[in-house]
């Protein structure tokens, strides 16, 4: 039965590739293919492997020493990692099939333990890829490519098996009675337990660091070293240790010397996962069905779509059945700015931030919470512009699956254009003007000799940012409805090294049409700036070039929506389902 | 109410639809039958001006739905046969962005009818994730018939509906044909057409076979014979095996 389920495997992996092959005849994928498969050797795969030969990495040129410390911070990670498989997740064993293997195999006559092997073998491929792009990185800080790969390869399936048999053991623990609470319970008393072996040893054997001793790293490491490596904690941690060893391995025969216990760990899993009679079955035909309205709601371009759960949210504003029908469509994209941006999105967003500005501002050595915020404050402007319009998808981009629905409504196309245009330029611009209030307020509190420069340059910039936020919209949105089946936002969009390519090339592309489109506006700023700035000096001059510069950004960008209406009215939504 | 002339629509060298010309009256409910790819939807589509024709013109209450495309889509509602709506609004909140699209003042006492009649009015503040099949048809057709169009496009109206919707989804067309819109129907179910359509227009190719009313082309097929069954004239207007052609191999085996 199983060589049935690895032709099912071996086929789908050749159909798909040579289905690929066969839409290099269109230019658009073959051109997509070229570009992307040249990025991806260039960055990738140029320097990846070289035979066992390398150049000599970390595992070479530090010590032995260093090594065990490497290896134990790594085993002190897969702990937790498998401790945490034990303790979060509350849902019964579920291997996530596609629809399609549910519907064949399920109630086909095949056992319980050959479709745990089918979904052992198809995880390998979703392994594979993980591995390339792990050593990718590894790689960076030296060693042999191909140890760190089969190491990570040893890691991954071993975790792997580790997750899905800790699935099965919680799902039998729950069929004899024991809750979730309850296992969580255990598990955390058993940790508990542990720990408190390893510091009841650690206190008794190994000698805790002076008062001196607090601010020298290297003792510090070194008993942490000492409490890791003797006791309780040495066996707690020694499976770990083997995992990490072959990843670890300087060369061949220190990687060959350390596989066979690894080997054996890996196989241990295997046979625990193989020997489970747990029923999956059930879960897994939901997990299925979720997997596959997920995978939909991605391909279709709607990220929200894979939110477990989408709650209901409050329009913005009320909405009254006349005026401008453009109203209506900022209405409703405005509703969905709330479905992606929770209270606790934007925690984060503001958290990362301010993580990245005390990292600047260390780097320049400057001490005061107001730098560290004008730094933030900085930072936070430049990525909205350059990462905003790309992560603010409700318009086009994200309506285009609905394309046909919107081209039935009584609507000219400009208005169409501006009304889905409007809620990601709205959300930048309240955003950015917040961040320039910020940077004015802490005017007051920086050693800044030229204040009135600095507030005219917040106030010439309250004008442009959002003309400019409409610019950088128009351009995706304007190449989704040139080419929509180069950019990923259909139902059943393309993906693959051609698609990287063809990311690339409307990268490119993008910032061209961005560089002509701002060349007239930089024109006006820099005429009026020159011609204000000798008589009636900067801080009067700022302001003013800024204006001409955004009324010359808001006639483009007027110019713009009309033709963006025009290509949504010229927009034939058949032919790009045919082709 | 709804005039089409010569309507071609072309993709490259492929013929979707080729020199269609046809009438509908208000109080007319047509039916657009033809065998997989003859052209319906993109039919109903150049009709409903998603897609423009190649050539040819349609005139939805005397407008054209391509050179006077604001007056002519203000009068019709298109449902297709997967309910399309927004995932992060509201039942009510469809109804709100359509009254303002299609600008109805008094869609709150509207709306809430439809509701009712719907049977949903209970979801209200659901989204479509939270609702089944059937209802998210409701929502479609509460959302199109909002605006009391006077021309009404189903595409497969009864797919996915219980025994129930069915009845309802027929006694709410005739109604709204009673009412005085014009109504095209496209569908492969023959005893929906037979059943409630007063005209008939089968497809094939893109080409158009037949186009009447019911009596006209079962009297036209009556003169051949055998059965004249709505089912009969589709297999021998568009040259099918049917009941009356050599035995076709059963779907499934014995």
């Amino acid at each position: 039965m199983i060589t049935a389920l690895i032709y099912l495997q071996y086929h789908s992996f050749r159909n798909r590739l040579v289905s690929r092959f066969k839409r290099l005849k269109q230019p658009k994928y073959l051109i997509g293919a070229v570009v992307g498969g040249l990025y991806i050797y260039f960055y990738f795969f140029r320097y990846l492997f070289r035979g066992f030969g390398g150049r000599p990495g970390m595992n070479l040129l530090i010590s032995s020493e260093h090594l065990q410390l490497f290896e134990l911070g790594g085993a002190l990670i897969l702990f937790v990692i498998v401790l945490l498989a034990w303790i979060i997740p509350h849902e019964r064993a579920a291997l996530t099939f596609t629809e399609a293997e549910v519907a064949f195999l399920f109630p086909a006559p095949v056992t319980r333990r050959t479709l745990i092997q089918f979904k052992l073998l198809r995880s390998q491929l979703r392994i594979f890829f993980s591995v390339l792009l792990l050593t990718f990185f590894s790689r960076r800080f030296g060693g042999n490519a191909w140890i760190h790969a089969l190491g990570w390869w040893l890691m991954l399936s071993t975790l792997n098996l580790h997750f899905i048999g800790s699935s099965f053991a919680r799902t039998l623990l729950l069929d004899r009675g024991v809750s979730n609470w309850l296992r969580r319970l255990l598990v955390s008393g058993l940790v508990v337990a542990l720990a408190g072996a390893v510091w009841m040893w650690a206190r008794q054997t190994v000698p805790v660091p002076g008062p001196a001793d607090t601010a020298n790293p290297g003792a510090i490491l070194d008993y942490a070293q000492r409490v890791l490596t003797t006791g309780p904690a040495l066996y707690l941690l020694f499976p770990f240790r083997l995992m990490l060893r072959p990843f670890l391995a300087p060369d061949a025969p220190a990687f060959f010397n350390a596989l066979a216990p690894a080997l054996l760990l890996f196989l241990l899993h295997y046979l625990w996962v193989i020997y489970s009679d747990v029923a999956f079955e059930e879960a897994s035909v939901d997990a299925s069905q979720k997997l596959a309205a997920r995978v939909a709601a991605v391909r279709a371009g709607n990220w929200r779509g894979v939110k477990k759960n989408q709650k209901a949210r409050r329009p913005w504003f009320k909405l009254t059945a006349t005026g401008p029908a453009a109203t209506a469509l900022f209405w409703k994209n405005l509703i969905g700015v709330g479905q992606v941006f929770s209270v606790r999105l934007g925690i984060t967003i503001v958290v990362i931030l301010v993580i990245f500005g005390f990292a600047f501002a260390d780097k320049v050595h400057s001490q005061g919470i107001s730098i560290v915020v004008a730094l933030f404050v900085a930072i936070a402007l430049v990525y909205s512009l350059l990462l905003g319009p790309q992560v603010l998808r409700l318009d086009f981009r994200n309506d285009l699956p609905l394309a046909d629905i919107l081209k039935t409504f009584p609507m000219r196309g400009w208005q169409i254009a501006l009304g889905e245009i409007l809620a990601p330029v709205a959300v930048l611009a309240v955003f950015q003007w917040l961040l320039l209030l910020v940077g004015a307020g802490l005017l007051f509190y920086l050693p800044v000799k030229q204040e009135a420069l600095f507030l005219a340059i917040a106030f010439g910039a309250a004008f442009l940012l959002p003309v400019l936020d409409l610019l950088l919209l128009l351009i995706p949105n304007a190449a989704v409805l040139l080419f929509p089946s180069w950019i990923q936002t259909g139902r059943d969009s393309p993906r693959g090294i051609e698609t990287t390519g063809q990311r690339l090339i409307f990268a490119l592309g993008q910032m061209l049409v961005l560089l002509l489109v701002l060349l007239p506006a930089a024109a006006a700023f820099t005429g009026v700036f020159f011609l204000l700035n000798f008589t009636l000096g900067p801080a009067v001059a700022v302001p003013v070039a800024a204006l001409a510069a955004t009324i010359v950004l808001a006639a483009e960008a007027g110019f713009g929506v009309m033709l963006l209406g025009k290509l949504f009215e010229r927009f034939d939504v058949t032919e790009e389902q045919t082709s | 109410m709804v005039q089409v002339d010569g309507l071609t629509k072309l993709y490259g060298e492929f013929v979707a639809v080729y020199e269609l010309s046809f009438a509908v009256q208000p109080g007319e409910v047509m039916g657009l039958v033809g065998p997989n790819g003859a052209g319906k939807t993109t039919t109903l589509r150049c009709l409903s001006g998603i897609i423009p024709p190649t050539r040819g013109t349609v005139r939805v209450g005397g407008h054209d739905i391509v050179r006077d495309a604001i007056a002519a889509k203000q009068q019709l509602a298109f449902f297709t046969d997967e309910p399309r709506l927004f995932d992060y609004l509201t039942v009510w909140q469809h109804l709100n962005f359509v009254a303002r699209i299609y600008q109805v003042p008094d869609y709150e006492r509207t709306g809430r009818e439809l509701l009712e009649e719907l049977e949903i009015a209970n979801k209200r503040d659901a989204l479509p994730g939270e609702l089944s099949r059937g209802m998210k048809q409701k929502l479609a057709i509460a959302c199109g018939l909002l605006h009391s169009p006077k021309v009404i496009y189903f595409d497969e109206p009864l797919t996915g509906l219980d025994p129930l919707g069915i009845r309802r989804m027929k006694d709410s067309i005739l109604k709204r044909a009673r009412d005085g819109a014009a109504i095209i129907i496209s569908s492969h179910l023959l005893h929906l057409v037979q059943e409630i359509c007063s005209r008939l227009l089968i497809l094939k190719n893109g080409r158009k076979i037949i186009d009447g009313t019911l009596e006209e082309v079962t009297r036209k097929f009556s003169e051949q014979p055998g059965d004249a069954s709505l089912e009969e004239i589709f297999f021998r207007a568009t040259g099918e095996s049917g009941p009356g052609a050599p035995a076709a191999p059963p779907l499934l085996p014995h």
